[in-house]
């Protein structure tokens, strides 16, 4: 009797200050995101506390997909996206397809010469020499070749192809697949989920690189949207604002759009994304 | 284990078929295997031949010449150089401590959330700025923190009245507020992801447990105490291993929010070895930015692997790499 009454007193006022808590927790990631939304909507200089437009316009995002110098890079940046993802993801399953042959001559020296990269790096002058000297700086094919051979995420579809049980390689090959019918036919068809899980995470990475064309591109006809960005922010590339937009909205437009695809599909393949972390970190 | 059992297993495989008819039998997985070996080699491999430049003065014009160790004596000699190191240790570590321990107080009470549906809302908002480049969240909040009128955070300071008009704090500018700016900014972007292998943790743990304490008559902060958080414990020796690791390659989060004027508490080892080779204003030494680079790979180095002793040692034989 005690316990419960204690229970039924307790529990609410717990509930209510720790929904609280994370309303406050919420509202802290939310209110920079919200205040760019805001002026990138708001055809005024001056913003100050505002968190709702003042004169509403869409002439900030107008600007980003009139322009050429705005739009090229968006381009750039999808069309890297997509083929940088697909090139990660055929070196990463081929790579760990092999890895998964135990009986295979040589197996043990192709993870450690993989594992190997993990521990000891050339640091980025070596690196920055060997892309120079294979004529991948200001080459977009730089950029994407690079960041493909990821043998983390190499690693991690290893693990999920572990999860295979070996009674299907053993049938598949009694009935007289080859190591690449096989592969097509029983470990990508059985591994969907690991492959939308790294895809995923390839794809926001090369979205999101900025790095290595910082390091590799210096002609700014091949800027992807990140660097673009970049250079609108520090001020060193005016952005051109059409149709009555402010710098500053064109600016906070600019920030939108380059979150916007991860926003709209991030909800949808939130528990892709996580069982990538879980995979990764906690079974290992 | 797994490797000595294979092995084991490979000596059999020896006396049934000889090496030749083998390799032969798995030739397609060579084929497969090869691109993959083109780009490790080309891209991993090729750079650290390249480890080589740091014995040598290479100006990029000109051919390297060998100098032997003068690259690391100048090093040594360098004021900015350990001003880097220092600072690379130090924004790493606070940095790892702060947000690990943040995600484990957040976890903690997202598993206390009754509603599911709250729950499930809560998680997604508070992982959405894991998605959003360093150099976006870096243009967000440069425009917020900026010290003229149309920042945010000053704004709001000088509208509540802890400020004065006209002694607007420019937080990534001054030395006093860059770092403060930058735990909370990573703080702000990794938190929240930070909680996901916290979640998954809790998740595994049996709710007979939670029962049998609650039949016994604990209370929300007993059961919190004695079930919860030692569970946690494991993950959290993980996560700080793994993260251990890592602490060196410190490089685009502070790249995107330093200038000029913080060089002092905010320039790191990578942005230190950017900086004198790409920004210096003079004819870059490739030979003195790769030893820099050496120095901080063999440091790297010698960290993973004792992170990997480490996490074999309390992971029940689990490494890292």
């Amino acid at each position: 009797m005690k316990a419960t009454r204690k229970s039924k007193k307790k529990f609410p006022v717990f509930n209510l200050v720790n929904g609280l808590i994370f309303i406050i927790v919420c509202l802290i990631i939310l209110i920079p995101i919200w205040k760019v939304l805001v002026d990138s909507f708001d055809l005024r200089t001056a913003y100050g506390m505002k968190l709702w437009p003042e004169e509403f316009g869409l002439a900030g995002y107008l600007s980003v997909f009139t322009n050429k110098t705005l739009y090229q890079p968006l381009i750039i940046s999808f069309v890297t996206t997509i083929g940088g993802t697909l090139m990660g993801l055929l070196l990463s399953t081929m790579g760990a397809y092999v890895l998964i042959q135990w009986e295979m001559p040589g197996r043990n020296f192709f993870a450690n010469f993989l594992l190997f990269t993990m521990i000891f790096s050339g640091g980025m002058i070596p690196t920055y020499l060997v892309m120079r000297g294979l004529h991948l700086t200001n080459n977009l094919w730089g950029v994407v070749l690079l960041p493909a051979i990821n043998v983390y995420n190499l690693v991690l579809m290893r693990n999920f192809f572990e999860g295979i049980p070996a009674s299907l390689f053993e049938s598949a090959t009694l009935d007289g697949c080859t190591p690449m019918q096989t592969f097509y036919k029983i470990v990508l068809p059985l591994s969907k989920a690991a492959l939308a899980s790294i895809g995923l995470m390839f794809a926001v990475s090369y979205w999101n690189d900025y790095t290595n064309y910082k390091l590799y591109i210096t002609n700014s006809d091949l800027y992807n949207f990140q660097m673009k960005l970049r250079s609108m922010i520090m001020g060193s590339d005016l952005p051109q604002a059409t149709g009555g937009a402010t710098e500053n909205t064109v600016k906070n437009a600019a920030i939108i759009v380059c979150i916007l695809p991860f926003m709209i599909l991030y909800p949808f393949l939130q528990d892709y994304f996580v069982k990538g972390v879980n995979i990764g970190a906690v079974k290992e | 284990m797994k490797n000595n059992k294979n092995n084991a297993g490979g000596t059999v495989a020896v006396r049934k078929a000889p090496l030749k008819a083998r390799i032969y039998k798995y030739r397609g997985f060579y084929l497969m295997f090869l691109p993959v070996f083109v780009f490790a080699l080309m891209f991993h491999y090729l750079p650290m031949a390249g480890v080589r430049y740091a014995f040598t003065e290479y100006k990029g014009i000109t051919d390297p010449v060998f100098v032997g160790l003068d690259n690391f004596k100048k090093m040594f000699g360098m004021p900015n150089f350990w001003t880097a190191f220092k600072n690379t240790l130090e924004l790493s570590v606070i940095r790892l401590l702060m947000s690990t321990l943040a995600a484990v107080i957040i976890s903690l009470f997202l598993n206390e959330i009754i509603s599911i549906k709250f729950k499930k809302l809560a998680q997604t908002i508070i992982y959405l700025p894991h998605f959003m480049s360093w150099v976006v969240t870096a243009s967000v909040f440069a425009l917020i923190l900026s010290p003229t009128n149309e920042g945010l955070v000053n704004t709001f300071l000088i509208n509540v009245g802890i400020l004065n008009a006209g002694e607007e704090i420019y937080f990534l500018g001054s030395n006093q507020w860059w770092r403060f700016a930058f735990y909370i900014i990573s703080l702000w972007k990794e938190t929240g992801w930070g909680t996901v292998i916290f979640m998954a943790t809790l998740s595994g743990i049996s709710p007979d447990l939670y029962e049998a304490a609650s039949i016994d008559g604990a209370g929300r902060w007993q059961k919190m105490r004695y079930i919860t958080m030692p569970a946690l414990n494991n993950t959290i020796i993980t996560v700080l291993i793994l993260n251990l690791a890592k602490v060196l390659n410190l490089f685009e989060s502070v790249f995107v929010l330093q200038n000029d004027a913080t060089m002092e508490v905010s320039n790191v080892l990578q942005t230190y070895v950017y900086y004198q080779t790409f920004n210096s204003g003079a004819i870059p030494n490739y030979g003195y930015s790769t030893a820099v680079g050496l120095f901080r790979s063999l440091v790297g180095c010698v960290l993973v692997l004792f992170c990997n002793w480490l996490s074999k040692k309390v992971r029940e034989g689990r490494g890292i790499v």
